[in-house]
């Protein structure tokens, strides 16, 4: 199931608007400010300082790579399209840029705070599903670690359900990731001492 | 020699909201009676009227009759949300202003609107405010089926649960409908400490006069047990309501007979005085300008040098009393309330834990 959203702090937000000076400049600014945000503008490229700000609005129509101070498509906040043309070649700059929603052109009455919502709500998910996706790279990098862990404990004797169960307590009482204890085994194992000094003395944080 | 102002009035006459409609349109026209008859000013206004009945698919065209086969281009009127949100891009396509007096749900701020009435922070949280400590944090909620309710439920539950509060039940019905049984059936059995009641027209009048048997019939529900709270219920809705009323608690920025309103203390309920207020802030604007009422909404303000504007220039919303009363003997009697609270409609503008940290040190 969905989780609810999450209403954001909006109240003295800063947002960039990355476009030349136009009356749709004048009407976004209108509706941020009305909505409680500080807003910004920048022409052609957004300075530095937009690394600071907590929404950035750009220009899908004359936007072109490098209007950016970070890597393409990573932006470190939401970021709303704000097109004119529908021409699929800009969809898909936008897209390629990192949009997290978009504002049709011309920018009326309203609009703006949906934007800053479905944005924010898209970057939230966005960076959960990477920071997650990250975790599970990480831990099937380790898968055979764990395996040769297994083995090294099961090399004494355990069968090898109870070296998996020994390995998953030591994870606990180090309080470090199943994947973690199985490096820190086999670690000390590799070592030319083979009474596992490192293992012992592992309480320093995985 | 007086300027003959053209002002639109779009206000349903009949179907089933027509109470709150004619409270506010007597409001305006009051207003309007007052400035015309006033030797001082140099405006008078001639109200152009056209009655949607009640039906929200004549508001965009009634609106755009007003904007286009007249000189009018501020227009006083509708009530409910879905109407206002009708009327906007009429009013964007001829530089139009309307002036909107009643309770909504907020999160808008339109460049062509002017909200004289109240938005959650000046209803719903104070209410809450006051209900969480003095009753319970478990709450039943209903609602008709459209934007106020839903929005204003939301709202209350995230406001309630951030208290540590719970929802002992949510319940909607179509606009019109008076099947409340199920509601009650679901109040009996959840036994909140208090109810939020955003149904509109016959569906609350019939739901109030059903808990009003409910209290007969055990005393866990009679109102100073477990109250039942309304953001929009004013005077002009009680007649049709009757002694269901009795103990029913409602949040306000004027009950009648309440001081300090601008303008007099003799209006029925907030949404006349809402509508009064609308009116006289209009000629406060346009007086001894001419040629101003061509003008859009935005530039109206930002080239008004006279004093006493009550006219956010960003939100376009007013700074109103927040007042919260309940019906005794027939009348609202005043029983909290809190001066010069500014409309935030985005909650953007007021504390995010308002109310919650003193609620924590009293549980």
């Amino acid at each position: 199931m969905r989780r609810p959203i999450r209403i954001p702090d909006l109240g003295g937000a800063q947002a960039m608007i990355l476009h030349r000076p136009h009356p749709i400049v004048h009407a976004l600014t209108r509706q941020l400010m009305a909505i409680g945000l500080q807003v910004t503008e920048a022409w052609p490229e957004l300075g530095p300082q937009a690394i600071g700000a907590d929404y950035v609005f750009f220009d899908a129509d004359m936007g072109h790579d490098g209007m950016f101070p970070w890597s393409e498509g990573q932006p470190p906040m939401p970021m709303v399209a704000l097109i004119g043309s529908e021409a699929p070649g800009r969809i898909e700059w936008s897209l390629r840029a990192g949009a997290h929603a978009q504002l049709l052109k011309p920018v009326g009455d309203n609009g703006a705070y949906s934007a800053l919502l479905i944005a924010r709500d898209a970057f939230d998910t966005q960076r959960a599903l990477f920071a997650e996706i990250a975790d599970l790279k990480r831990r099937l990098d380790g898968r055979q670690t764990v395996v040769r862990a297994v083995t090294l404990l099961a090399a004494r004797g355990k069968t090898e359900e109870d070296a998996y169960a020994q390995l998953r307590q030591m994870a606990m009482a180090w309080r470090i990731s199943f994947e973690d204890a199985a490096a820190r085994i086999v670690a000390s194992r590799d070592d030319t001492n083979p009474s596992g000094r490192k293992a012992r003395d592992g309480r320093h944080d995985g | 020699m007086k300027r003959r102002i053209e002002i639109g009035l779009l206000y349903s006459r009949s179907g089933s909201y027509s109470l709150i409609s004619e409270a506010c349109r007597s409001g305006a026209l009051a207003a309007i009676a007052q400035l015309n008859a006033d030797p001082d000013l140099d405006l008078s206004f001639v109200p152009v009227e056209r009655d949607p009945g009640g039906n929200v698919d004549l508001y965009g065209p009634l609106c755009e009759e007003i904007l286009r086969d007249t000189s009018a281009r501020h227009v006083i009127g509708c009530v409910t949300s879905s109407s206002r949100k009708e009327v906007i891009p009429t009013l964007e396509r001829h530089g139009g202003t309307l002036w909107y007096a009643v309770p909504y749900e907020g999160f808008e701020a339109s460049d062509h609107v002017v909200y004289t009435h109240a938005c959650p922070n000046q209803h719903l949280l104070p209410l809450l405010d006051w209900v969480l400590p003095s009753h319970g944090r478990r709450a039943y909620l209903t609602g008709s089926n459209y934007i106020w309710g839903w929005e204003l439920n939301r709202l209350a539950r995230e406001r309630i649960m951030q208290a540590g509060g719970d929802i002992a039940g949510e319940r909607y019905l179509p606009i019109g409908s008076r099947d409340v049984g199920r509601m009650i059936d679901e109040i009996r059995l959840a036994k909140p400490n208090f109810i939020l009641n955003s149904l509109i027209g016959p569906s609350s009048y019939e739901f109030l006069a059903a808990y009003r048997q409910l209290g007969q019939d055990d005393s866990r529900f009679q109102p100073w047990n477990c109250p039942v709270l309304s953001c929009n219920l004013t005077e002009c809705e009680l007649p049709a309501i009757g002694a269901a009323a009795e103990g029913l608690v409602a949040a306000g920025p004027y009950f009648r007979g309440v001081t300090g309103w601008p303008g007099g203390a003799g209006f029925g309920s907030s949404h006349e005085a809402a509508a009064f207020t609308a009116v006289r802030e209009l000629a406060r604007l346009l007086a001894g300008r001419p040629g101003a009422e061509d003008l859009g909404l935005s530039q109206l303000l930002s080239d008004d040098r006279m004093p006493g504007g009550i006219i956010d220039p960003k939100t376009h919303h007013t700074v109103l009393p927040a007042i919260i009363a309940r019906v005794e003997s027939g009348m609202f009697r005043v029983i909290h309330q809190r001066n010069g609270v500014a409309g935030d409609p985005y909650l953007t503008r007021t504390p995010q834990t308002c109310g919650v940290a003193h609620l924590r040190v009293v549980s």
